[in-house]
């Protein structure tokens, strides 16, 4: 009887370790799934960088780490390092929305092309020269006249 | 007469040309880290590394933000940025230096040592970068690798999970250029 509750009570935290291994491990606190993740802010490619433009630690503040939707037209699509990117025209020249899109995305993302107005949802971290937009998916993709 | 028009446009044209191909641009540089250790591989990837080589002055400009790597685990990238990295309070990790003895006119493959300022964790250390540059008709691919000393930039790491992150972290890096059009 006694070894027999050894037993149960070893198989008990070889379980909960293992859940915990589970939890702790892969569950995902951030924003992959995407899809199921709420929009905390919707902003047009030109705002999101001419926001950040005009004062990066107020638009931080605004943006950063959070589930955003981004309406923009294509600048260039790119598969470089095996990841596909979708670039957004920004409010000058030199600044777009850099799009990380996640891999399931990728069927969609060959099809688009430059100046095709799309929108787009992930998870802004940041300013560089682009504002970058990690774990992407597209939404609502439909095509100028 | 029409030969001189001639000279001036071929002139001009030649200072268009050097003017726009003085800078190149990368903003999908990839940067990758390793801490290997007994205990615990961790491999974090930046694929949205920015990048500017200045090709005139063998210069060369880095930045990225620290909260683009990508773990494995959810649990791992939380940690970095919240207790390692402080991504909060120091959002960006850059590099400025410089290509030393570069050529950007010669063809194929070149290694060169890049040295400079390192800014991880708000703390700057001079660094020297073997780097391989390849030059493919203009397009410019740097690749290289070298190790930092988490203790050089006052990463501070729990004495509980020490064994699980090795004191010395390698980097690799895959920068591939485009012109910089103004």
């Amino acid at each position: 009887m006694n070894r027999k509750s050894t037993i149960k009570a070893f198989i008990f935290c070889l379980v909960l370790a293992a859940g915990l291994y589970l939890y702790f491990g892969f569950y995902n606190p951030s924003h992959d799934a995407i899809d199921k993740a709420t929009t905390e802010v919707s902003v047009s490619s030109d705002e999101l960088t001419s926001t950040y433009i005009l004062n990066e630690k107020n638009a931080n503040s605004i943006y950063r780490g959070k589930v955003i939707e981004v309406d923009g037209v294509v600048k260039k699509v790119s598969f470089l390092n095996n990841r596909n990117t979708v670039l957004l025209y920004g409010n000058d020249k030199y600044s777009n929305v850099l799009c990380d899109m996640q891999s399931n995305q990728i069927e969609k993302v060959k099809e688009l092309k430059p100046g095709q107005k799309i929108r787009i949802k992930g998870v802004c971290k940041g300013f560089l020269k682009d504002a970058i937009v990690l774990n992407c998916m597209l939404i609502n993709t439909q095509i100028n006249e | 007469m029409n030969k001189i028009i001639i000279l001036l446009f071929m002139l001009t044209g030649f200072t268009d040309v050097e003017v726009k191909s003085d800078q190149i641009i990368t903003r999908q540089g990839q940067t990758s880290f390793f801490s290997y250790t007994s205990v615990e591989n961790i491999e974090a990837k930046n694929n949205q590394v920015l990048s500017i080589i200045d090709l005139s002055k063998h210069k060369i400009a880095v930045s990225m933000l620290m909260n683009a790597f990508v773990f494995k685990k959810s649990l791992m990238h939380e940690h970095f940025n919240e207790s390692y990295i402080e991504s909060d309070l120091y959002p960006k990790a850059t590099f400025e230096g410089d290509i030393i003895d570069f050529d950007p006119l010669a063809p194929g493959t070149q290694i060169k040592i890049i040295k400079g300022d390192l800014t991880i964790h708000g703390i700057t250390k001079e660094v020297e970068i073997k780097t391989t540059i390849e030059n493919n008709n203009g397009n410019y691919l740097l690749t290289g690798d070298f190790e930092v000393a988490v203790k050089d930039f006052d990463i501070k790491i729990p004495p509980i999970l020490a064994p699980n992150i090795a004191k010395t972290i390698s980097i690799t890096f895959r920068f591939e250029y485009q012109p910089y059009e103004k």
